[in-house]
């Protein structure tokens, strides 16, 4: 028997005003700590100078915004930025969903705890130093994996890190090493609010592992699944700063330089927060668009969204 | 019933048991290496002799730096800053993801489009800055307990999990006359478990690796050890400008891994405690008819 | 369990936050009248060096000076970040802050009222004017005025600039091959030559960190300075220094002969291939210990480690004199002034702002306290022997070798809070190997220039300034790149270079920075 909820009135007030008590102190908190920063951005529109204060000095419109419209520089960072993310979410994305449903069919449960552990330790070794071992492991003169694969294809050692055509690869392969243990902790605390039962259904129904996974599983995650899409799409514009800058070289600076590090250079290594602020408004823009629509989207075909 | 072990079931598990294991190699190396080298002589490391077996086994690392001045205290102050705003946080997320998980609830959309609308858009550094030195927030511990209390990501992952939890379980509880503080408190939380251990990871492990709200906001006797583990490992990696005789400041390899052995072996157990809470199916046959 | 496992770590917290909690107090009560001066001050950390409060110059310099610091101990690598985000927004800003020079952002910062322009007050600052005089640098330090006419910060003062990087080889192969130490561009090719008949699979000349360390030492050679350590600070302009004043180095002849040269190391092998990559300290050690690299240019003190590393046997390097290129025989340019002490504006709102100027001019500028920073104290760490400073055997025999030992030990010799470098006194923490080698390049003269003068913009200026440097210097980074490896012909495509250059503004940066020299 479905609750009929009250719909409007005194009534309504009274019997959920319990709910909107808990909403009113993180609501106050939202409202302080993001909304009111936010009027910072109004310094995209005026100039910035050093010590005259944080709102800028004079109202110039949309000078920034012109600047780096009509920077060449900054249409290829977009588009690197662009391709570099899109990769990394149709690799990236379907991999840690895969790891976790494959982790949860383990049956003995100390290897299953072993491996679940050891895959999120990644996280944890900083980004200088996964440069700095995947550098050695693929330094041309003394590089292991780097003899490895000249070996195997039997050409000279190529210098990996500095060819333009391997940088994108060796992002991503670096990003499934570091983050899929660790995003799969999500999809993992998901697969355990299935009830058993189904699995019980399924079996009896015939239902092989495989056809178990296809039709109980992913179904149930579904929502979990698409509510991490939705917001993958959404950051799509914003990625890992810092391992970028550091796997940066000249050689390869035509597909790795990406909008964060050109804000970085001319941005904020200029002090011209302006600029950065102005850049930061437009990525957000898109950003708003991304999640509006693939939000949308998800509803309509699967029925689960954000909002 | 008896499960018969078909041919079939024995591959099955057979190819995820090996999948696993190559996953647990690769990640797992990495990290021997970090011990070999963090445990092993300087001139065994520059001679390229060490793999994933110390060579030259000395402990001289860990003792340098335990000696270094302010190390321990730092690391108190990350351990306060991880517990303590994780509770923080836990607690304003579960207040605010359950209200939002009622779909049907007036204001719900438009606070769900707010929360969104916040992880787009920022103040930038400055306005925020200036909003925590107003609020007389700046030098103190509460500079890095109060702002990052509610990350969106996280709302919007709980509010998922308490969605997820069947309505038939809430109304039995609302006709058996309990209100909605009870029902969070005694139902849906205890139901919550796996979600609540995610968020609760996800928010340590933030305030773990937190260094640059620190850096900008406390006084150095505040300041946490990823800091320090920055100051040690990065060094003048970054520097841009004049270089100069900072180039030459580099620390040995085996510091460097003794520093990222001791600053994050603490969070990386955490983990085992945490699985306890991904227990399967807590929820079955707690409502019957 | 759960709640045990919180309780526990509530309780580690609890004693780690109050573990050296009672250190951070000073423990000086002020005495009744005057009472010492109590300020607060940012400290740029370095990780070899790391500060400790009880630092015996510490403790001596604030007795010296009367003063009670609180020290705000910050990473090297965020120090630049902490510090423009107080000076710019003037919360929390300190009463000091160390090792500043007043350029680029600081400078439009320090026009904007942002920075007490120390000038002002030279009345309160005698001890720094006592040590200009006696160095002869006061038109060196006139020159460190903005546009308005006004000096904003106390520089570190060098009497006279010492050579403590430059070109380092093996010693030991050079004699086994027979061959005498270069001095020139040309004879260093040849032994590079040979080393690599020698030893095919080696690469002989290699870099520290990253190849702006080379360009940094080795261009003057040639008459420019290019790059992300460009002594002008603007990337792609270099100076003149016999006509005073800037040109475009990065499109110039000099530079093409630079260019020509290095390829022609890269293209025969004899340049590591890795340099596109930072090299590490440690792998750079680990090249040269190895022998797998023979030749760098570096940094003296670093000799020690990589040699004590290595495992072949009769390994030996030597630091020589600069070589000569087609401009003469430089090194990396130094300023006789470096980075110094600054004064954020709210601290010039001081009742006792003269008492805080007079105390620092103490601390640092003094002729007791130049001692105490370069040396530590008489009778502690060194004694005076017929004149001569004679260190205490232990730190005669440390392996760190003595400079390193006094910079960790005690806190001597740091960039940060040693405002006043004297040669001689310098030297007696150095090896007589050392000495030699300073001597022989002082008798070359001229080797060490000075930096070129930055110029006086006004914040406007400036960033138009910053908006041509950045394209600038994205485009001179790959073209350098392609020139170097030879993906791009130097002869066939210098003139597109030339015209992208052109292009992008480099003449009209070259205007803005000339007219405001």
């Amino acid at each position: 028997m479905r609750e009929q909820h009250t719909k409007q009135g005194k009534l309504y007030l009274q019997r959920y005003w319990p709910l909107y008590a808990m909403m009113a102190l993180p609501l106050a908190y939202f409202i302080v700590f993001k909304y009111l920063p936010m009027f910072g951005n109004v310094l995209a529109f005026r100039r910035y100078r050093p010590g005259m204060g944080p709102w800028g000095t004079e109202w110039v419109g949309l000078r920034y915004f012109q600047r780096f419209f009509q920077d060449p520089a900054f249409w290829s960072a977009f588009r690197n930025t662009l391709f570099l993310s899109l990769l990394n979410l149709v690799i990236n994305f379907p991999i840690p969903i895969a790891f976790a449903i494959l982790l949860n069919e383990v049956r003995n449960l100390h290897y299953k705890k072993l491996v679940q552990t050891v895959s999120y330790m990644p996280r944890f070794v900083s980004t200088v130093v996964v440069i700095a071992i995947i550098s050695d492991l693929l330094s041309p003169s003394t590089g292991v994996l780097n003899h490895f694969f000249a070996d195997l294809s039997g050409k000279d050692p190529v210098y990996y890190m500095n060819e333009p055509g391997y940088f994108r690869r060796i992002y991503v392969l670096l990003d499934t090493w570091q983050y899929t243990g660790w995003t799969a902790i999500i999809y993992l605390a998901a697969i355990t609010a299935i009830p058993q039962e189904l699995y019980e259904a399924a079996t009896i129904d015939g239902a092989g592992h495989w056809q178990q996974i296809w039709y109980v599983t992913i179904p149930e995650i579904l929502p979990t699944i698409m509510i991490m899409l939705i917001m993958n799409v959404g950051r799509l514009l914003s990625l890992g700063f810092e391992k970028v800058l550091l796997m940066y070289t000249p050689a390869n600076s035509g597909v790795s330089d990406i909008l964060d590090t050109l804000v970085y250079r001319t941005g904020l290594a200029n002090q011209n927060y302006s600029y950065a602020t102005a850049m930061g408004l437009f990525t957000g823009v898109i950003g708003i668009m991304l999640v509006a629509s693939s939000n949308a989207l998800s509803r309509k075909l699967t029925g689960d969204s954000i909002y | 019933m008896k499960t018969y072990k078909t041919r079939s079931t024995v591959a099955y598990y057979l190819f995820i048991d090996i999948l696993m294991g190559i996953v647990l190699v690769m990640c797992l190396t990495p990290f021997l290496y970090i011990i070999a080298t963090s445990l092993s002589s300087p001139e065994a490391i520059i001679n390229g002799k060490v793999f994933i077996i110390p060579r030259g086994l000395n402990t001289q690392a860990y003792r340098q730096i335990f000696s270094y001045p302010n190390f321990f205290h730092a690391y108190g102050n990350t351990i306060f800053y991880t517990v303590f705003g994780t509770m923080i946080a836990l607690c304003m997320t579960t207040l605010f993801a359950y209200p939002l998980s009622k779909t049907w609830l007036k204001g719900n959309k438009l606070v769900m489009k707010l929360v969104i609308f916040s992880m787009f858009f920022s103040g930038g550094l400055i306005p925020n800055y200036l909003l925590i030195s107003s609020l007389h927030l700046t030098n103190t511990r509460w500079a890095i307990l109060l702002p990052f209390c509610i990350n969106q990501f996280n709302l919007i992952l709980l509010i998922n999990f308490f969605k997820s939890i069947p309505s038939d379980i809430e109304e039995a509880a609302i006709i058996d006359g309990l209100g909605y503080g009870g029902i969070l408190l005694r139902i849906v939380l205890p139901l919550s478990g796996a979600g609540l251990a995610t968020i609760a990871l996800y928010t340590a492990v933030f305030f773990w690796n937190d260094w640059f709200n620190s850096l900008i906001y406390l006084k150095s006797t505040q300041f946490p050890v990823m800091l320090f583990l920055r100051n040690i490992v990065n060094g003048t990696t970054m520097l841009g400008g004049e270089g100069g005789s900072a180039d030459k400041g580099a620390l040995s390899l085996s510091i460097k891994s003794a520093v990222i052995l001791v600053s994050t072996l603490p969070i990386i157990m955490i983990y085992p405690f945490v699985q306890r809470f991904f227990v399967k199916g807590v929820m079955v046959g707690s409502v019957k008819g | 369990m759960k709640k045990t496992m919180l309780v526990l770590l509530l309780c580690v917290a609890l004693v780690g936050i109050s573990a050296q909690g009672t250190k951070e107090t000073v423990a000086t009560t002020p005495s009744a009248a005057a009472g010492p001066v109590k300020l607060s001050l940012f400290y740029s950390d370095n990780a070899t060096l790391p500060f400790k409060n009880d630092w015996l110059t510490v403790k001596e310099a604030e007795k010296l000076a009367g003063t009670q610091v609180e020290w705000e101990i910050i990473p090297i690598a965020d120090y630049q970040t902490k510090v423009s985000l107080a000076l710019n927004t003037g919360a929390n800003a300190p009463d000091v802050i160390l090792y500043q020079s007043i350029t680029g952002e600081n400078a439009s910062l320090a026009l904007n009222g942002a920075i007490v322009p120390i000038s002002d007050y030279s009345a309160w600052t005698p001890n720094f004017n006592a040590r200009v005089k006696e160095f002869g640098l006061e038109d060196t330090v006139a020159k460190l005025a903005l546009s308005d006419g006004k000096r904003y910060n106390l520089p570190s003062l060098f009497d006279v600039p010492f050579y403590d990087g430059g070109i380092i080889i093996r010693a030991d192969l050079l004699a086994k091959y027979g061959l005498k130490a270069p001095k020139t561009f040309d004879e260093f090719y040849d032994v590079l030559k040979t080393f690599k008949k020698n030893n095919p699979d080696s690469y002989p000349l290699t870099i520290l960190a990253g190849p702006r360390v080379l360009y940094r030492f080795t261009m003057p050679c040639f008459g420019i300075s290019l790059g992300r350590n460009a002594s002008s600070g603007s990337y792609v302009l270099s100076w003149d220094y016999t006509k005073k004043q800037y040109f475009a180095g990065a499109i110039s002849d000099q530079y093409k002969a630079y260019i020509t040269y290095f390829h022609k190391l890269f293209a025969e092998g004899l340049l590591d291939p890795e340099m596109a990559d930072p090299i590490d300290g440690t792998k750079w050690s680990q090249k040269m210990a190895t022998g797998k690299a023979m030749a760098t240019w570096a940094y003296y003190d670093q000799i020690g480690g990589v040699t004590a590393a290595s495992t072949i046997p009769g390994f030996k390097l030597q630091m020589y004199p600069s070589l000569a290129g087609p401009a003469g025989a430089h090194n990396q340019p130094k300023a006789k002034t470096g980075a110094g002490i600054v004064f954020p504006a709210k601290t010039a709102k001081r009742a006792d702002f003269e008492q805080v100027v007079r105390a620092i001019d103490k601390m640092f500028y003094s002729e007791e306290s130049a001692k105490l920073w370069c040396l530590g104290v008489e009778g502690q760490t060194y004694t005076m022997k017929d004149g001569k400073v004679q260190f205490t055997d232990k730190y005669m025999k440390d392996p760190r070798g003595i400079y390193k030992a006094l910079q960790q030990d005690f806190g001597c010799g740091s960039d940060v809070t040693q405002m006043v470098w004297v040669n001689k006194r310098e030297m007696t923490k150095y090896d007589e190997n050392y000495a030699a080698i300073n001597a022989e390049v002082e008798k070359m003269g001229n080797v060490i220039q000075e930096l070129p003068p930055r110029p006086k913009f006004n914040d406007v200026d400036a960033e138009t300034a910053g908006s041509y440097q950045t394209p600038l210097a994205d485009a001179w980074e790959r073209w350098n790149n392609a020139f170097l490896t030879g993906a791009k012909s130097i002869d066939a495509d210098w003139d597109a270079y030339v015209a992208e250059m052109k292009k992008l503004g480099i003449e009209k940066m070259l205007e803005l920075y000339n007219k405001n020299r």
